[in-house]
């Protein structure tokens, strides 16, 4: 009776340990996520983890190749900044010459002002702008007023003077940049402006500086009805 | 008395096993051999039974034994590179097909010789009858 107790009580035990197992085994084998990294087995892992790295190489080559890329544009980006400094210099040259830039130099300054009953003229600066433009002049203005390729001088009423459509009065002070001997000479040579101006009994005054100031053109020049041809020679 | 011992441990494991956390799938492969080993320990021991030379100790041993050593050699064969398991299957499979067999052939011999003495029984009466 004692042995069978035991006998009982031991294959009870044991008939429990397997079940246990098995029943554990079941719900594992049953709720396994096969793709879940955490229950992967090693061979499983080690496949993933070679595609993996495959994959990783391709990537860094592709990385490689597109860090190449990135240097190549770098290089060109700076030949193209080159390009552009070169074309930005050029611009503020044309930019110097069509009278946009404000420019000092070498020059004379010359003051007409109305006398009581002698009144000065748009002839009176026309020709004086014209002597000067052929003595050498690279900058002229009359009041800041700059004087540009399509500047216009001409008066109203013989009375008001428009410089670039603008209203000057007296004194009139004419400034050009070039080289000061040159315009002096121009200007003061005998039977030259300055005879012709003081014989009409008008006043004149100049004086040669060496750091004149002429101010830039504010207008914007059009061209509106102009068209470029092309040049066939 | 020893059926109901079984029983009532079946259900208890029963319910252990479904309320047990869920283990990794990589320890999952030993412990399916170790339940392959110890499902042959218990037909090797059904068939001992029969057999009438049954031991609760090489019983025992052999459960726990077979269990832990194809464990063991499972994981051996991890470190070395070989399937070892498989080897471990075929034989425990193999000896429980043998061993369900001697099962097979023992409860075949009963029901026959009931059978048998059924009809024995049933010609000693209509024997009987007909003498009367």
């Amino acid at each position: 009776m004692k042995t069978k107790m035991a006998l009982s009580i031991i294959l009870g035990l044991v008939s429990f340990v397997l079940v246990a197992i098995m029943f554990t085994q079941f719900k594992t084998v049953e709720q396994t996520d096969i793709t879940a990294i955490e229950t992967m087995r090693e061979a499983e892992l080690r496949t993933e983890l070679t595609s993996w790295k495959a994959k990783y190489d391709e990537v860094q080559e592709k990385v490689d190749d597109t860090k190449n890329k990135i240097a190549e544009y770098e290089t060109q980006l700076n030949s193209s900044q080159n390009t552009s400094d070169v074309i930005n210099n050029e611009i503020k040259d044309y930019e110097r010459f069509l009278g946009y830039t404000k420019v000092t130099g070498q020059g004379i300054e010359i003051t007409l002002s109305d006398s009581e009953d002698k009144l000065i003229e748009s002839l009176d600066l026309l020709k004086l702008v014209n002597e000067l433009k052929s003595a050498g002049a690279e900058a002229i203005s009359i009041n800041d007023e700059r004087i540009v390729t399509n500047s216009d001088i001409v008066s109203v009423n013989n009375r008001l003077i428009l410089v670039n459509s603008r209203k000057l009065s007296s004194p009139y002070v004419v400034k050009a940049i070039g080289d000061k001997k040159y315009l002096e000479s121009a200007i003061i040579i005998k039977g030259g402006y300055i005879d012709s101006i003081k014989a009409a009994e008008k006043a004149i005054d100049y004086v040669l500086k060496d750091d004149i100031l002429i101010d830039s053109y504010k207008e914007e020049i059009k061209m509106d009805y102009s068209k470029e041809v092309e040049d066939n020679d | 008395m020893v059926y109901f011992g079984i029983i009532l441990g079946c259900l208890l494991g029963a319910i252990l096993g479904m309320h047990a956390p869920v283990i990794s799938y990589t320890y999952s492969s030993y412990l399916s051999i170790a339940i392959i080993a110890a499902l042959d320990s218990v037909f090797g021991g059904i068939a001992s039974v029969i057999k009438k030379n049954f031991d609760i100790k090489i019983f025992l041993t052999g459960f726990f034994g077979n269990a832990i050593l194809s464990i063991l050699l499972t994981i051996l064969g991890n470190k070395l590179n070989v399937d070892i398991y498989l080897a471990a299957i075929v034989v425990f499979v193999g000896r429980m097909f043998t061993n369900l067999a001697i099962i097979r052939r023992y409860y075949v011999e009963v029901w026959s010789n009931k059978i048998a003495s059924l009809k024995e029984k049933k010609e000693n009466e209509t024997d009987s009858n007909t003498t009367e």
